[in-house]
């Protein structure tokens, strides 16, 4: 089995007395890009920063490459392209000089930034404004050169905070697109994101973080296992029938909003048959159906429960 | 690992950043020629008490000018840039490259030290351009104590931009670092006087002026470990 690139055990983190991280361990696999949710304040930017070596004091042990970024912290940075969030770039720099200086601060050489800055500015729409001032910029076009300098020097491992974060719909899937070039090239990437529909678009494995805690992490099936889930029936009327009242006979039957049901029914019943009593029902009682089916749950499902089920516990 | 050396590629940009923001111009040419305006109109207020002839020289007054206010303006002005920079996150972008971050401050020392420095030698010649023109153009032996003059001023100038950039390593807000900078910072350069006033050292300006780089370099120092261990 292929060692982790990134490696997290039991990360401790206390800001005046109070914890903000307490015993989050998980692992990253080369070539995986994992998504770290969670409510304001669970610590996702904390974990990020202390990966990214921008925090010194806490407990436990981060490990990239196999470099602790405390201990080994060049090393450890060669390997890590990092977007914090709200990118900072002094205010003087044009967009090119910005990106000239980091990428040559990476050791990235002069002829390969000569090439490759141009590159990426094309990919991200912004060469038209290589020579703006950086403070010129809109937010999404900052945000897009905060990640353009973290690719620079194409790291193994991108730790992106908030990436898609003051963007556009077509910038966020432009954002997306290239985070999935990047998989396919090899890059690991870690990133934060309280866009949940981006981040079960992109990620193959999530990590839930409340409370300081990681409350669970692992692909979405895997996910959706260990909440124990109950299975739903999505119901859609383009005309409810004259009585609705045979949902309530088939399962626990919820209207979410009009003409739209869910109906839980249990583990052993058998789904393709109700969905047939659902049909017959809706067509007799003189309604139509624009769909039904099984409902799989999206990420902001898991999220409310695992969160709502942390405040309640 | 880049290159070439992180702190020169750091302090190239620095002084790029100074030429861009005009900095650079306001110190070298437009301060110089106030300071001259200054005394061309106002030849009153520089009589030298007691003596013959009477006017302080350009080249005198520029040299007093510069002591009074280049340690102030070196120590603002590191000590606002690095608090500035810092609270707008820009050092996270630099500290996250496999760079040793002490390099962020000492090219910051450095460039706001050879900005100064050089607008107090273009001040300097601009007095004795001024004293040429006039026909009091200084005889070797005022040259020489002009030089000495300005190689004391670089001295405490070392100091007050060492000062400026511990205080904005240390301080969380520009108000905090520019009160810091008046009260604390320029005191600092009394700290070199302070063995030959005590008889510890012999009062020699030249080891005075070597306890002041070497005071500089110290404190530089241990604002870079500061820097090292800071959250950011």
């Amino acid at each position: 089995m292929t060692e982790a690139l990134v490696q997290i055990e039991d990360l401790r983190k206390v800001y005046y007395g109070r914890p903000v991280l307490d015993g989050v361990s998980f692992e990253i696999r080369p070539g995986e890009v994992f998504g770290y949710i969670g409510p304001n304040g669970a610590g996702k930017t904390t974990t990020l920063k202390i990966l990214a070596g921008l925090l010194a004091k806490y407990g436990g042990a981060v490990r990239v490459g196999g470099h602790d970024v405390a201990k080994e912290r060049r090393q450890a940075h060669a390997l890590i392209g990092f977007m914090p969030q709200g990118c900072g770039f002094q205010s003087w720099r044009t967009v090119e000089s910005a990106l000239d200086s980091l990428g040559e601060l990476s050791g990235v050489p002069d002829d390969v930034r000569r090439k490759r800055i141009p590159e990426l500015l094309e990919r991200f729409d912004l060469l038209a404004a290589r020579r703006k001032k950086v403070k010129e910029l809109s937010g999404g076009m900052t945000q897009k050169l905060g990640l353009i300098q973290a690719l620079l020097h194409e790291p193994k491992l991108l730790v992106l905070d908030e990436p898609l974060e003051g963007l556009d719909p077509p910038s966020r899937n432009l954002l997306k697109d290239i985070l999935r070039e990047r998989q396919r090239a090899g890059t690991t990437v870690l990133f934060s994101s309280h866009i949940l529909s981006d981040v079960e678009d992109v990620a193959d494995r999530v990590g839930i973080l409340t409370g300081g805690k990681l409350a669970v992490s692992g692909s979405m099936s895997q996910l959706v296992s260990a909440l124990g889930l109950p299975r739903e029936l999505g119901v859609t009327f383009s005309q409810p029938p004259a009585d609705t009242g045979f949902l309530a006979e088939l399962g626990e039957a919820v209207a979410r909003k009009p003409g739209e049901w869910r109906v839980r029914i249990t583990d052993s019943a058998d789904a393709d048959a109700l969905i047939h009593t659902a049909v017959e029902r809706t067509l007799a009682g003189g309604g139509k159906l624009r769909q039904i089916g099984l409902v799989q749950p999206n990420l902001d499902d898991l999220f409310a429960r695992y969160v709502m089920g942390a405040h309640a516990r | 690992m880049p290159g070439r050396s992180p702190t020169l590629l750091l302090l190239r940009d620095e002084l790029v950043g100074f030429a861009r923001s005009k900095v650079m111009l306001v110190l070298w040419i437009l301060m110089p020629l106030v300071a001259i305006a200054g005394y061309l109109l106002l030849p009153s207020m520089l009589n030298v008490r007691g003596a013959s002839s009477s006017m302080l020289s350009a080249t005198m007054f520029m040299s007093l000018i510069m002591s009074s206010l280049a340690g102030t303006i070196a120590s603002i002005m590191v000590a606002v840039d690095i608090v500035t920079e810092r609270n707008r996150k820009v050092y996270e972008l630099f500290a996250i490259r496999p760079i040793r971050r002490e390099a962020i401050i000492w090219s910051k020392f450095l460039a706001v030290l050879a900005c100064v420095a050089i607008a107090c030698v273009a001040s300097i010649a601009f007095g004795i351009a001024l004293d040429a023109i006039r026909g009091r153009a200084p005889d070797a032996a005022a040259l020489h104590d002009a030089a000495k003059s300005l190689a004391a001023l670089v001295g405490v100038l070392a100091m007050s931009t060492a000062g400026g950039v511990l205080i904005g390593v240390l301080a969380r807000s520009i108000l905090v670092a520019v009160i810091l900078v008046l009260y604390v910072g320029q005191n600092l350069t009394v700290l070199p006087l302070l063995p030959s006033y005590f008889g510890v050292l012999p009062q020699l300006f030249w080891v005075i002026i070597l306890l002041s780089f070497a005071l500089s370099v110290a404190v530089v120092y241990g604002a870079g470990v500061v820097f090292r261990r800071a959250e950011l």
